[in-house]
């Protein structure tokens, strides 16, 4: 056949992501093994779900409840934070890597002008998850903010005037009435975040190649490195399976979730 | 107390320019990133790395811009993504349009079925799809080639999604009336349906258009000359190689230049944005 079938498009790129310890993953270890025992995909769901999917939620939630007021210039702040919603993911890494440089990047710059040490963010493995997580939620929390807004601004004004009226204060509201009705969004929101966690690949691709000491190192660059680097394509399409069956469980979950409210 | 709404962070002074203090902190921390690309990307060398950093240039140049434009093959690597991003569109509306059309407006046996079967590939994780798809194309001789890159991308469930819910808002008694006058089943699809649809023809249009041209995994995998790279692949070779280190002002000026269709397009169609992503939740 032509000359591509031997030679994957992968091989030839400009950039080879680096497995985790040269040759730690290989074909005749079991895929289940490797996938729920490796310190790696722990490391991943510990560092990368649970800092990320958090303030992803929460600030999209407080995203949507500050600029749902009828003040002047939300509207201008919405398209600000919606921004990078457009901007491609090569970009955000690019953008994001220079950011996060120890030696002139401005998140250092402003750290320091602050009183605070620099830090090495991706060439530091405690701190290379975290400085990715910063920027997934620059990226994309617009996304979960845009669900808020639109749930928020189902919710009936006249349930606020009524509990106004009954003497409660704007935390209660907040927790008897906002949270209540948020919900199925609440819902939606959680499940979306976590699985496109899972799906994260682009931004550890171009920021930090899985590194350093694969702290970044997460499934789908798995896939990309076993099926299309070292072309094994059975631990690839198995590693698929898995992130399948990880986004089924989240979406049956969610659909459980707002089927009970 | 005439609106409610401001009342909710606290309708007192104290609450209002609490809230306006966080939204120009939200601003500034949104922006500044977007715009210390714009800044950089028209910074001569000398200013790049200043310490301490600059918001404005002293001396405003497009020397990036050029150097960017005549090293590397950026306006084949455009070309590419706008090739591949309006034939995509195209496909994606034609193929979308006409599977939403009975699922939305038919009875026939085993509509709920097929409908189920395309709206659960929503949940599939598409880097599933990677290697079967590559394996597929690749025996056929057809990786890195424009049709690669459109062709899977154009059966599309979040559109078939939305407009099956665009198409089912329209009348029964419009489609009736127009065969009752002789118009065919394509003739009502073609003529009165979509011209009636067109909102939801644009927010799928735009939302195959941005997601095609941001797509990096699979232009990633199913691409590997310049003659077939997209804009997101190209870009991500440039900053490749552990040793090579660009000029950042030329990194910027190509994640502007990157940016900018899709910007452009965002500000002038925001609205369908928001509804798009507040009717199915997707990240493009």
């Amino acid at each position: 056949m032509s000359s591509v079938s031997s030679q994957p498009a992968g091989r030839s790129k400009a950039r080879r992501a680096s497995a985790p310890e040269g040759g730690a993953v290989r074909s005749g270890m079991t895929l289940a093994a490797y996938l729920f025992l490796s310190p790696y995909l722990a490391l991943f769901t510990v560092f990368m779900l649970l800092p990320t999917a958090l303030p992803m939620v929460a600030l999209g939630l407080g995203l949507a409840m500050l600029l749902d007021q009828k003040l002047m210039g939300t509207a201008l702040v919405r398209t600000v934070v919606f921004l990078p919603y457009v901007v491609m993911v090569s970009t955000v890494g690019i953008l994001w890597g220079w950011l996060f440089d120890k030696g002139t990047g401005l998140v250092n710059y402003y750290l320091t002008m602050i009183g605070l040490d620099p830090i090495a963010w991706l060439k530091d493995p405690h701190w290379s998850m975290p400085a990715l997580a910063i920027t997934t939620i620059w990226w994309t929390v617009n996304t979960n903010m845009i669900i808020f807004l639109a749930a928020l601004q189902d919710i009936s004004e006249d349930l606020h005037d009524a509990a106004t009226l009954d003497g409660a204060g704007p935390g209660q509201r907040f927790v008897y009435i906002t949270l209540p009705l948020l919900r199925p969004a609440m819902a939606l929101v959680t499940a979306l975040t976590i699985i496109n966690g899972w799906r994260v690949f682009g931004q550890a691709y171009v920021m930090t190649q899985g590194g350093p000491e694969a702290s970044t190192f997460v499934i789908v660059q798995y896939i990309y490195l076993t099926a299309f680097q070292n072309f094994e394509m059975g631990p690839a399409a198995a590693a698929g399976v898995v992130l399948l069956l990880i986004t089924l469980v989240f979406s049956l979950a969610q659909m459980k979730l707002m089927k009970a409210i | 107390m005439q609106d409610q709404r401001s009342s909710r962070a606290g309708q007192s002074l104290g609450g209002r320019s609490l809230a306006y203090v966080l939204m120009i902190v939200v601003t500034a921390l949104w922006g500044a990133p977007i715009l210390w690309m714009l800044v950089t990307s028209i910074k001569p060398e000398s200013e790049i790395y200043a310490y301490p950093p600059t918001w404005i240039p002293d001396v405003p140049t497009l020397e990036a811009y050029g150097a960017l434009f005549q090293r590397f093959p950026m306006l084949t690597w455009f070309r590419n993504s706008a090739i591949v991003g309006i034939i995509t569109t195209v496909l994606t509306l034609a193929v979308d349009a006409l599977a939403a059309y009975p699922l939305a407006r038919m009875q026939f046996p085993g509509r709920r079925i097929i409908m189920g079967v395309v709206f659960a590939t929503f949940l599939l994780p598409y880097e599933l799809l990677f290697v079967p798809l590559f394996l597929g194309l690749n025996s056929y001789g057809l990786v890195d080639s424009i049709f690669s890159l459109t062709v899977p991308a154009s059966a599309n469930a979040f559109g078939v999604f939305l407009l099956t819910q665009f198409f089912q808002a329209v009348p029964r008694e419009l489609e009736d009336a127009a065969i009752m006058d002789g118009c065919s089943r394509f003739g009502f699809f073609w003529r009165i349906l979509l011209p009636l649809t067109k909102p939801g023809l644009a927010t799928v249009a735009i939302f195959t258009f941005v997601a095609s041209w941001n797509n990096f995994f699979w232009p990633l995998i199913a691409t590997n000359s310049d003659e077939t790279r997209t804009l997101p692949v190209g870009l991500a070779t440039l900053v490749g190689g552990a040793g090579m280190s660009m000029k950042q002002s030329v990194l910027m000026a190509s994640s502007v230049v990157a940016t900018l269709p899709t910007a452009i397009f965002f500000l002038a169609l925001q609205r369908h944005f928001v509804r798009g992503i507040a009717a199915t939740g997707i990240k493009g």
